[in-house]
């Protein structure tokens, strides 16, 4: 177990870093880009910008590809194993996406106390209220996109590119298969439940009430589903020359 | 049992087979040389040995305990790789204090002094080193690690000939000062030749021999003169190779050596590891 502590440790440790660049990188262009829109209008009064944790979900995702791409070769290479390796990518994916989660949060709650206009994207859904619930939705929402994404990544790694580009068209033609069975095939009945299940699984009650326990729930099982998923593609990965 | 153990192994990558069934061992406490053409099987056996990739057949065992997947060999065995797996962002010192918390034997001060001797920059970052001193970082990390198995794939790549002579030096000292295996495969042969204690030499996804470099080369040797001659003096042995300029002849043999004909004008001349080598693989190869 000791080992595995420390390759957690060396997961998280060599990938801190970068976060704050990230941040530093995104502030420096909304203030610049403030800046310029600003001054040339003449006035700041209505510039402004919302939902920055979108960059954030652009981060995470390449955190997820770049988990198994610079890290699964660097551990193979001082002598872990898949399951060692896999745990740790997914205490960094943990790591990255509380720490992430808990800046966003709170630069989303104090853009919003300085200026009214900022909503953040979890404001935007469920408004502002419960700090606490903010970040418990928003590491759920990072962690299940790292998983997504790392997923993805090894599926992509096994299969090799030509047959990544096959399963992404197959894939493409599913998403039109389902647009055109919501859309030509499936009931107004069956639609309105679907929908009204789609909004019970993000916190939406049919009373009206909202349930912030249920899209936390609905992301903990997607961060599942594709760690699982994961483990079952990784257990079986083979390094490539 | 002390030893690499390597079971009926069988790895093939879409219709090629890379390794057909090997069988053999690497035991205890021998430098061995592991040798082989471009693509005769020697990555693909690392590979599976190092647990980068899984056999499609047959099982791998270090003293006892299964290579794959096995947290328990990981204080066992260490493999110096030719590919470039190490994180390129990170300086070579910080490289160094992650490998000596992976690893229990890792010698951290060893490291250092070693990175000095080769005047390798510890403060630079892993990208930042020219191919030679990342081949440097690396062999370095496998000599200041304190495993029963090394294994060094092409570990001279890159150096000049002070490094290389440096590198052959500090590997001796380190096998006399604690008995391990060391197994080095390398293209390089006669370079390693007084190195070495036992040969495998692999070919085609087989193995073609395994044996100590004494035998070997006592074994092996070379009979020149005219044509005819050489042909009648070779009859019934083993003759792996043969050149031929105008009417003379010179042929290979691997075999016990008879004394030719008192009347004969053949000479008899030892062969050396790497002509052995050559004509052991190139029927085979061209």
């Amino acid at each position: 177990m000791n080992k595995l502590k420390t390759v957690i440790q060396y997961e998280c440790f060599t990938s801190f870093k970068y976060i704050w660049i990230f941040y530093g990188i995104q502030y420096a262009c909304v203030a610049l880009i403030t800046a310029i829109v600003g001054i040339s209008m003449g006035s700041f009064e209505h510039v402004g910008t919302n939902c920055l944790e979108v960059n954030s979900l652009i981060y995470v995702g390449i955190l997820g590809v770049l988990g198994f791409h610079e890290d699964f070769k660097t551990l193979i290479q001082n002598g872990f194993t898949r399951r060692y390796i896999f745990l740790a990518t997914l205490s960094l994916f943990a790591f990255i996406s509380g720490i992430m989660a808990l800046v966003d949060t709170a630069v989303g709650n104090l853009l919003h106390a300085l200026s009214g206009n900022y909503f953040s994207v979890y404001a935007s859904i469920y408004g502002y209220g419960n700090v606490f619930a903010n970040w418990v939705w928003l590491f759920f929402l990072y962690l299940s996109v790292c998983s997504l994404f790392y997923l993805g990544v090894l599926v992509i790694n096994r299969m090799g590119k030509t047959i990544s580009l096959f399963l992404g068209v197959i894939l493409a033609g599913i998403a039109l298969l389902l647009a055109a069975l919501f859309r030509f095939v499936l009931s107004g009945e069956v639609l309105s439940r679907l929908g009204k299940l789609a909004l019970s699984a993000m916190g939406f009650m049919r009373d009206g009430s909202i349930n912030l326990f249920f899209p936390v729930l609905t992301f903990l099982l997607a961060t599942a589903l594709f760690s699982l998923g994961s483990y079952a593609v990784i257990r079986r990965t083979e390094l490539r020359g | 049992m002390n030893a690499i153990q390597i079971k009926n192994v069988t790895k093939r990558y879409g219709g090629v087979t890379a390794l057909d069934n090997v069988s053999f061992s690497f035991s205890h406490g021998k430098i061995y040389g592991f040798l082989g053409r471009n693509g005769a099987g020697k990555s693909t056996l690392i590979n599976l040995i190092a647990n980068r990739i899984f056999a499609d057949q047959g099982e791998i065992l270090i003293d006892g305990l299964p290579a794959r997947e096995n947290m328990d060999v990981h204080e066992k065995i260490f493999c110096m790789s030719e590919m470039d797996l190490y994180d390129t962002s990170l300086k070579i010192r910080d490289h160094f204090k992650w490998i000596n918390r992976f690893y229990d034997s890792f010698d951290l001060e060893k490291a250092f002094r070693i990175a000095e001797q080769f005047h390798l920059d510890t403060g630079k970052k892993f990208k930042a080193l020219s191919k030679g001193y990342q081949s440097i970082f690396k062999l370095t990390v496998a000599l200041a690690l304190k495993v029963p198995y090394v294994i060094f794939d092409e570990p001279v790549l890159g150096l000049d000939a002070n490094h290389r002579e440096l590198f052959y030096d500090l590997l001796l000292s380190d096998y006399e000062s604690g008995e391990r295996t060391i197994i080095i495969a390398t293209h390089l042969i006669e370079e390693v030749a007084n190195l070495i204690e036992e040969v495998v030499l692999i070919d085609q996804g087989k193995v073609l021999l395994q044996e100590s470099v004494d035998d070997l080369l006592e074994q092996g040797y070379c009979v020149s003169g005219l044509a005819s001659e050489v042909d009648s003096y070779c009859q019934g042995k083993n003759v792996i190779g043969c050149d031929e300029l105008g009417g003379l002849k010179l042929a290979y043999i691997l075999g016990e050596k008879t004394l030719p004909p008192q009347d004969s004008r053949l000479q008899l001349t030892a062969m050396n590891l790497q002509k052995l080598f050559v004509k052991l693989t190139e029927k085979g190869g061209n």
